[in-house]
């Protein structure tokens, strides 16, 4: 039978990696051999000592796997450093480096939530865009108070848009004044008005 | 229970949250299979209305509720040829890919994980031997995986349910299985011989690192049992141990698109996978 059993413990092992200290193992995050930058940064994954240079080497890394390992690092690592260092990106025109910080913002909520309202309030509209799609998959508590103060005082369409999209997911009857205000402030805008209104329905819904 | 109903605009709600979580779309007509098992979580959970169980669902940070409603609204039922269209893209698509790239005397690598009872890399070998007419000109090692060892046992036993092999066509059913005394069907021994039964846990990088260049992956229906970060890393490592061109089939309802970037989309006659970029 052409089929032939082979044990998976007698695959070809991977190169014998001598256990590094956290210094070498922070010089070889920019070694040449991308498959090297790979392995090192999933094994400083969770080591805090480590996030600053995690952080740096995602933001400069150009290889995309190498890119996904150093992020997948960052989520599991955590903290607030990781945020401070990440938060600049969303003001990058690096699109696919952008969308990758928003996941990771996206997967540490308690990192994120003390810079929510200044994002939410930041003078470039497309990060205030941004924060709102962090906001779309974050696990906090504050997200519908967040939401609120969106579809209050910005003025972006697609910005208002977007929140009273999520409204319709996490609102509660708190939201019920400021979706009001919404059909008031957009009252030439179908689209808004409509999406106020589809989110009021929902809300009322479960009541 | 003073509201236990799912209004109509919940069940919406509820649907469209529960697609971008977990990539599970159901139509309006599993309306009261969905409605039932949302009852029974908030029942077991003391929530009294939709509204307080979706928020703990929304906003919990462990994620354990959202786990514990995936695995009531799954079904967990492995068969024979279960989404057989996989196992005939392999046989008429990927395969031959797949060869076209291997030097003389270069294995190919197929890894099924979780395989939990045997049906699925039992279904790859019996396509294999009755649909891959190549199988004769190359050496084939076929993986086998999963964390629980108590069915890698029942495995590699090959012992299963005439449920189980319902799918299988009677002259193959003769071919390769035995009927027992009890009704059940074993499966024969030189098959149970050809493949690699070992415990992996996909997430610890001690338990895959041996695992290189291979060359197809079925990962079927386990990645939306995994939390957003765990998705990642899985898909990560599944990149990591496959050889470039080579494939990742997925559950029907699981999108790697919506995980990560590292692969890309094939297109076949059969079925839509996934591909390590060459």
């Amino acid at each position: 039978m052409p089929l032939r059993k082979s044990k998976a413990e007698d695959l070809a092992q991977p190169l014998d990696q001598p256990v590094l200290t956290l210094e070498e193992a922070l010089d070889l995050l920019d070694a040449d051999d991308p498959a090297v930058r790979q392995s090192v940064a999933r094994s400083l994954g969770g080591d805090h000592r480590a996030i600053e240079a995690l952080c740096a080497r995602f933001i400069a890394e150009t290889d995309l796997p190498t890119r996904e390992a150093l992020a997948v690092s960052i989520i599991r690592t955590g903290g607030a450093v990781a945020v401070e260092r990440l938060l600049p990106i969303l003001s990058s025109d690096d699109a696919a480096l952008r969308n990758t910080v928003i996941e990771i913002l996206q997967a540490l909520p308690a990192d994120v939530a003390p810079h929510m309202e200044r994002l939410l309030d930041h003078a470039d509209s497309d990060v205030r865009i941004f924060a709102v799609n962090v906001l779309e998959a974050l696990r906090h508590p504050k997200v519908e108070d967040w939401q609120n103060a969106v579809i209050t005082a910005v003025r972006q369409y697609n910005v208002v848009g977007t929140a009273l999209d999520l409204l319709g997911e996490v609102g509660t009857e708190a939201a019920m004044p400021a979706l009001a205000r919404v059909t008031t402030r957009f009252g030439d805008e179908p689209f808004l008005r409509f999406a106020a209104a589809n989110a009021v329905k929902r809300i009322g819904a479960g009541r | 229970m003073s509201n236990p109903a799912i209004a109509h605009e919940d069940f919406h709600k509820f649907r469209e949250f529960f697609y971008r979580k977990t990539g599970i779309l159901f139509e309006d007509n599993k309306r009261y299979f969905v409605d039932k098992r949302l009852i029974e979580r908030m029942e077991a959970t003391g929530n009294e209305n939709f509204r307080s169980y979706f928020t703990m669902l929304r906003f919990q940070t462990s994620n354990e509720e959202l786990q514990a409603l995936t695995n009531a609204m799954t079904v967990n039922e492995t068969y024979f040829f279960r989404e057989s269209y996989q196992f005939d893209c392999l046989v008429n698509s990927m395969l031959d890919e797949v060869v076209d790239r291997k030097k003389a005397g270069d294995p190919v690598r197929i890894w099924s994980l979780p395989c939990s009872t045997g049906e699925e890399p039992y279904s790859i070998v019996l396509y294999l031997l009755e649909h891959w007419a190549k199988l004769d000109r190359f050496d084939v090692e076929i993986f086998a995986s999963d964390i629980d060892t108590e069915v890698l046992k029942s495995a590699a036993r090959g012992i299963f349910t005439p449920r189980s092999v319902q799918h299988v066509p009677p002259a193959l059913l003769k071919k390769y299985f035995t009927k027992l005394a009890s009704g059940n069907y074993k499966i024969d021994p030189d098959l149970a011989a050809s493949i690699d039964f070992s415990r992996v846990n996909l997430l610890d990088p001690l338990d895959t690192r041996q695992f290189r260049e291979i060359d197809v992956v079925f990962c079927r229906n386990l990645l939306i049992y995994f939390d957003d970060t765990s998705r990642r890393s899985a898909a990560e490592i599944f990149y990591n141990a496959m050889s470039p061109g080579g494939f990742i089939c997925l559950g029907h309802s699981e999108s790697m698109s919506r995980i990560s970037d590292l692969f890309k989309v094939r297109k076949f006659k059969d079925a839509i996978v996934y591909q390590k970029p060459l």
